[in-house]
């Protein structure tokens, strides 16, 4: 059953087209990823499926329910939630403080609330906050200030604090881009327990080897425009897709 | 623990204030008035927000309350009140667009909204009196009496700013606290997190025009005299001053910034001096304290700590 379904969705920036009339479909408990060369439209696509852009044309369905046009924040309400490429989080907050913002959809805590209480998080919020940190390797790292974590463990926050908001799709903006092999491994494993745990991904990845090692299919762009489609066995062979990333000539290489 | 001494320290400290006299009572009296200025900026700031008209809304706290209480002769609790919560509605209602605009176009609507209110003030003659002042404002009438020594005054204010410092910290140690700090630290994460940030923004910056409102209404009655220069553009650039001086990273901050500032600025009060120091201030600190006087500690331990690494240690042989 689909969770998440565009039809003919289209973004003009002025003449170009970055994203062209693509129809994508994500199944609920799988993991998709889509793939392309630079420039091909892959975070425009995210832009427009969280809300951070608005589609120029097409629709976007999810869960049943169309979300093109909602912002961000309402969009992140119904259970698609983000994460960034690089390295976007709170630098100057504790990685628990990072994940405590992700449980934002979750906390019932009302500003009267805030003004009696003696302490500003209530304990069930501190302790679902610091199993999200042990589920994803950093309980070590909880008072540590974000911006004093190495690069692994921030993409990993990243994801940490996606997870608090408990998305029921979660997209991931190339999750392991800069990781040495063994850390992009222990990302991609994490990412295949999250999905078995419940949660559909789509991901953005361009290291290849995650991809095909995760992704049970795999969603080519090119140009804004859908390329391909099939498991990576299938996508790595197509010709079209050999082509559009090593240019012609390189067919016969 | 040891936070909580130096605060009662402090509060001890600003009890004994009326023990000095009038003067320092009048000039104390001063410094919490912007005491509760700049901590209410704080707010605003934390969601990434240059407000830099601050002053029109404790001008709106001031004439509210003072109107109320000369016309009407209604008691200090509810033209406090009044006062503060007609900031706060003026503060809705020019936040409501204005805070879809992000950093200097914000900046500039606040200064021009400033001045719009100060013009009102001044222009409103059969309401405000205009430029020749509103006197004859009573002096404050609480719980059924009325406060005439400058001294039972001065313990208002210290009550009021007790309140405004206890709300406004509680506030920025809760997740609200924390949610307008991820706004301004990056936004469009706390979006895809499902914060809605044009909400937040507008309720930090409603809690701000309260306690600005808090502030003028007691200005009025504290002063007894209101004249329309004395809400204008320098008077919230100085409220932005005590922020950046006393430093951005901590509650603390403002309340070291406008303890500082207006202590040390109190002979030029009222004279083109004022706004030289508070510029070579604000220059001095951005060159030479990036993070404000309350990195100063911190700065000078490092600096013991060099000297005694760097100084030539005598052997124990010569």
């Amino acid at each position: 059953m689909a969770l998440l379904e565009t039809l003919g969705l289209t973004r003009l920036f002025g003449g170009l087209a970055a994203v062209n009339n693509v129809d994508l479909t994500v199944d609920k408990g799988e993991i998709v990823g889509l793939i392309g060369p630079n420039g091909a439209g892959k975070t425009t696509c995210f832009n427009l499926l969280t809300g951070f852009l608005r589609p120029t044309r097409g629709s976007i369905v999810f869960d049943g329910e169309s979300i093109a046009g909602l912002k961000p924040h309402q969009i992140a309400a119904r259970g698609l939630v983000r994460t960034f490429q690089l390295t976007t989080l709170f630098q100057e907050m504790t990685a628990l403080e990072n994940v405590l913002l992700g449980l934002h959809l979750h906390s019932g805590r009302n500003a009267g609330g805030v003004l009696l209480s003696r302490r500003g998080f209530p304990p069930d919020e501190i302790a679902r906050s610091r199993e999200v940190l042990d589920f994803t390797g950093l309980a070590a790292h909880a008072d540590q200030l974000t911006r004093n974590l190495p690069h692994g463990h921030q993409r990993v926050l990243g994801i940490a604090m996606a997870l608090a908001a408990q998305p029921r799709l979660l997209l991931l903006d190339e999750p392991v881009t800069g990781m040495n092999l063994d850390e992009s491994g222990r990302v991609m494993d994490l990412v295949k327990t999250i999905r078995s745990r419940g949660t559909t991904i789509l991901l953005v990845e361009h290291n290849m080897k995650a991809v095909m090692g995760t992704c049970e299919r795999v969603v080519v762009l090119n140009f804004g425009q859908k390329l391909a489609e099939g498991t990576p066995a299938q996508v790595s062979t197509s010709p079209a897709v050999i082509q559009a990333y090593l240019g012609t000539g390189a067919t016969h290489a | 623990m040891r936070s909580a001494i130096i605060v009662v320290v402090l509060a001890a400290l600003a009890l004994l204030v009326p023990l000095l006299g009038d003067y320092y009572i009048h000039v104390f009296a001063l410094v919490l008035i912007n005491i509760i200025l700049a901590a209410s900026l704080r707010p605003s700031l934390n969601c990434g927000q240059l407000n830099i008209g601050h002053s029109a809304f404790m001008c709106v706290g001031a004439y509210t309350s003072a109107l109320l209480a000369k016309h009407y002769a209604l008691p200090f609790e509810l033209t406090l009140l009044a006062g503060a919560l007609l900031a706060t509605v003026v503060g809705l209602i020019v936040g409501y667009p204005a805070l879809r605009l992000r950093g200097v176009y914000f900046a500039m609507v606040t200064v021009a909204f400033v001045e719009v209110i100060r013009l009102i003030a001044a222009i409103w003659v059969p309401l405000t009196r205009g430029n020749s002042g509103l006197s004859g404002i009573p002096k404050p009438n609480l719980l059924g009496m009325t406060l005439v020594s400058k001294s039972s005054q001065y313990y208002l204010a210290v009550g009021l700013t007790a309140i405004a410092l206890f709300v406004l910290w509680r506030l920025e140690r809760s997740r609200l606290g924390l949610t307008w700090r991820s706004i301004g630290l990056a936004d469009n994460l706390a979006q895809s997190l499902g914060v809605n940030i044009a909400a937040h923004k507008l309720l930090a910056f409603a809690v701000g025009c309260y306690f600005a409102g808090v502030a003028g209404a007691f200005y009025a009655h504290f002063i007894r005299f209101l004249f329309p220069p004395e809400f204008g553009f320098l008077v919230a650039t100085n409220i932005l001053v005590y922020n950046f001086v006393g430093g951005r990273g901590h509650f603390v901050g403002p309340i070291v910034g406008a303890t500082f500032l207006s202590l040390l600025s109190e002979p030029f009060r009222g004279s083109a001096y004022e706004t030289i120091f508070f510029s070579i201030a604000m220059l001095l600190t951005i060159l030479f304290l990036p993070g404000g006087l309350i990195t100063l500690p911190g700065k000078l331990a490092e600096l013991k700590s060099w000297r005694a690494t760097a100084a030539p240690t005598p052997s124990p042989a010569a």
